[in-house]
């Protein structure tokens, strides 16, 4: 009974500010939006300038199969000079420089074409190297078919028949607007719990709690509770509206599962808050224990930085995050539509943090207050 | 007329409370260096050993150097052959590998018949980019592969030495292209713009919520006064940390630098004036602590790093993300670090981006001290 009337004060306390729940609704919805709408992780409309020193049909040719939406030919320039200009302001990001002896050449067998790219973003620059020397390769190609065999006539080769599984048009909308939601449950859960206790103890509230007869658990319970059920429920809701409504995500696993697990993810990232504010004394100190435990969390989890490539410490550093085996569960069953037999291991690391968590916390708070 | 005296004493007082809880003082520092070496070392977009699995129907001697074309680049690791789908299916959904190569029972009889023959190649999408990447190396390994069968006169009867047109690449300002080159300086502007924001958004609320903004309300202080009386501690603060920071960029993680310390530092002022004002107009729009932070992590730490053009450029944004990053003054000083420090250009070269600062900088001013007007 009495944890019953502790939650309902923290969902009143949660409730008052009414800035408060906007922002909670701007993180479930707008940020969502943008995200999967707004960024786009393939490389498109590459900013791509020309200098065509041979002007002859062969390289026209060869510039018309240079198209959107990979690449964007923005001018044709004549001299080296502005080359330099054009990549040192960053208007370009790759040049194709193709030579005065080009048609010649190509009859020859030699012909040389010159790629200058931008280095400055080494990812995206990799990926223009490979779609450009593609097509170069099928030019060849066309070339030495047309060159040898006059009638129709095929070489040997290799055809890569490349499929992408559970996302097959590679929409970087589907992961977009998965990853904010993810992001979202995971920093919004850390934010709220901590800040709902140092708030106490800022005030002094806390010591009021503690000669009333309620334990440190249920202190504790009546912190998480209110956040499980508030953010659980927007994010369900996120689910349905925005990332099945808005994005078209065909939702492969099972619902329930993820809600549950959800839950539990929810529990242990707010355990992690509470752990915090067990060990500081102010908003301001809290704020920068969870910058440093957040930031790298949501980069090293696995959705930018490749486990498989990942520094070996680091690696180590990285089983201990939640967020990791969220993420593992969360695209897992969202996407892949695996069930138990693949998660259930995500799903222990994910609880026997946030126990870990909440008995840590519950010591600690013992040592501070309860002496 | 400036009231030096007054002006003098917020920032006084503003700075006595800085250094008053030695804890937070320690945090200020240590955090933003943590998190850029943790990033530095974590944050590896080099897409290599990836996990792969073959397939193959054949076992033949050219199967077999098809799938060794694989295996002896650096980009792919071979984790099993497999012996049926259901295998590799079951692989693939627990993430053990990231694809798998099917190699046809006719893969050399149609070659050697100078046929076509298909591959099939499943890649995990779950994670678009680097689904995109491992894209490309298949792509170029296959490509490779072509280009050496016809070279080979057991298949071809006319040798093609080398295919007519070669392509030659140059990279520039980052010829290895290593990806700490343009991450360390994106940490630079990352760090340096959430990490301001959070730092400056509890400064007014705070007082808000305990009450003690009434003696502001009271004194003859300016509004002006007062927001910058509050801000310049903290950006000086925040001043040493970019020193701290950029030394870490540059000592112990190598980072190409070629250009002039002494713009980079000037402009990093600018850029710290719009960054610390960011998180006190967030301070003066809220209520409560608790809903400063969340607002202030929300619109800042995520945003920074996916639309700024830290990870991906602004101009493969759609429309709605290149709206959102035209509100984070990351954007427009990442092309200034990036080109400081990898392109080593003058000042000259960024003068829209710098002009673009002092605009943000202005408005976020001028809203800010207008918002605390009022209240008064």
């Amino acid at each position: 009974m009495r944890v019953i009337i502790l939650i309902k004060k923290e969902f009143l306390q949660l409730f008052r500010d009414k800035i408060l729940i906007i922002v909670l609704i701007y993180a479930f919805t707008v940020v969502i939006y943008t995200g999967g709408k707004g960024i786009s992780l393939e490389v498109k409309r590459f900013p791509v300038i020309i200098q065509d020193q041979s002007k002859s049909s062969l390289s026209r040719e060869f510039i018309n199969k240079i198209r959107p939406p990979y690449f964007k030919i923005l001018a044709f320039v004549d001299s080296d000079k502005e080359i330099v200009e054009w990549l040192d302001k960053g208007k370009a990001s790759l040049v194709l420089v193709i030579p005065p002896d080009f048609e010649r050449k190509v009859k020859k067998n030699n012909a040389k074409i010159q790629i200058i790219i931008d280095g400055t973003m080494s990812m995206t620059a990799t990926i223009a190297i490979s779609y450009l020397s593609n097509i170069a390769y099928g030019y060849s190609l066309e070339i030495v078919e047309d060159k040898f065999y006059k009638r129709p006539y095929k070489l040997p080769q290799i055809e890569d028949k490349v499929r992408l599984l559970f996302n097959p048009n590679n929409l970087s909308s589907w992961f977009m607007s998965l990853l904010e939601l993810f992001n979202m449950i995971t920093m919004v859960s850390l934010l709220l719990s901590s800040a709902a206790l140092i708030r106490e103890k800022e005030y002094g509230t806390i010591e009021q709690l503690l000669i009333t007869p309620v334990k440190s658990w249920e202190v504790f319970l009546a912190k998480i509770l209110p956040t499980v059920l508030t953010i659980s429920t927007l994010s369900l809701f996120s689910l349905f509206f925005m990332v099945k409504g808005i994005f078209k995500v065909p939702v492969k696993g099972n619902i329930f599962l993820f809600y549950i697990v959800t839950c539990f993810y929810i529990f242990t990232m707010s355990s992690l808050g509470i752990t915090i504010a067990t060990f500081v004394n102010n908003l301001s100190q809290a704020m920068m224990v969870i910058l440093v435990i957040l930031v790298p969390m949501l980069m090293i989890s696995g959705a930018w930085s490749p486990p498989e490539a990942m520094h070996p410490v680091i690696k180590c550093i990285s089983f201990l995050s939640p967020m990791r085996y969220f993420l593992d569960f969360g695209y897992g069953v969202l996407l892949k539509g695996n069930g138990l037999y693949y998660v259930w291991k995500d799903i222990i690391g994910i609880l026997l943090i946030g126990f870990s968590l909440l008995i840590i916390s519950v010591f600690r708070f013992h040592q501070t207050f309860a002496k | 007329m400036l009231r030096l005296d007054i002006f003098k004493g917020i920032i006084k007082k503003e700075f006595k409370e800085l250094v008053k809880d030695k804890l937070y003082l320690i945090f200020i520092f240590v955090v933003p260096v943590t998190v850029m070496v943790l990033l530095g070392y974590g944050l590896n977009l080099d897409v290599k050993h990836i996990p792969i699995a073959f397939l193959d129907y054949e076992r033949s001697k050219l199967s077999r150097s098809y799938i060794d074309a694989y295996i002896n680049s650096e980009y792919f690791s071979i984790y099993t052959l497999v012996q049926d789908y259901i295998e590799a299916e079951n692989l693939i959904k627990s993430g053990k590998i990231r694809a798998l190569i099917v190699i046809p029972s006719d893969f050399s009889r149609k070659l050697y018949k100078r046929e076509k023959t298909e591959v099939q190649i499943f890649i995990d999408g779950t994670y678009p980019t680097r689904a995109e990447i491992i894209k490309g190396y298949v792509t170029t390994i296959n490509m490779l592969f072509n280009q050496d069968l016809l070279k080979n006169k057991k298949i071809v009867n006319q040798i093609f030495s080398e295919p007519p047109i070669e392509v030659e690449i140059r990279a520039w300002y980052n010829p290895a292209l290593e990806s700490k080159n343009f991450i360390m300086p994106g940490m630079l502007v990352t760090t340096l713009c959430f990490y301001p924001v959070l730092l400056g958004c509890l400064i007014i609320v705070r007082e808000k919520e305990f009450g003690s903004i009434f003696n502001y309300y009271v004194s003859p202080a300016k509004p002006w006064e007062i927001i910058f009386g509050k801000a310049l501690p903290y950006i000086f603060v925040c001043f040493l940390t970019y020193l701290l920071l950029f030394l870490i960029s540059v000592l112990i993680f190598k980072a190409k630098f070629i250009g002039n310390f002494f713009i980079l530092s000037l402009s990093s002022i600018l850029y710290l004036f719009c960054t610390v004002g960011l998180g006190i107009f967030i301070s003066t729009i809220t209520k409560t602590q608790i809903t400063a932070m969340l607002l202030a992590f929300i619109t800042t730490v995520i945003p920074t790093y996916l639309y700024s053009g830290f990870l991906y450029p602004v101009s493969s944004m759609e429309l709605s993300g290149q709206i959102v990053s035209r509100f984070i003054p990351a954007t427009y000083f990442l092309e200034v670090v990036r080109g400081i420090y990898l392109k080593g250009l003058p000042l000259t070269y960024f003068i829209k981006n710098i002009l673009s600062l002092f605009v943000y900088a202005s408005v976020i001013y001028a809203i800010t001290i207008l918002n605390f007007k009022k209240k008064i």
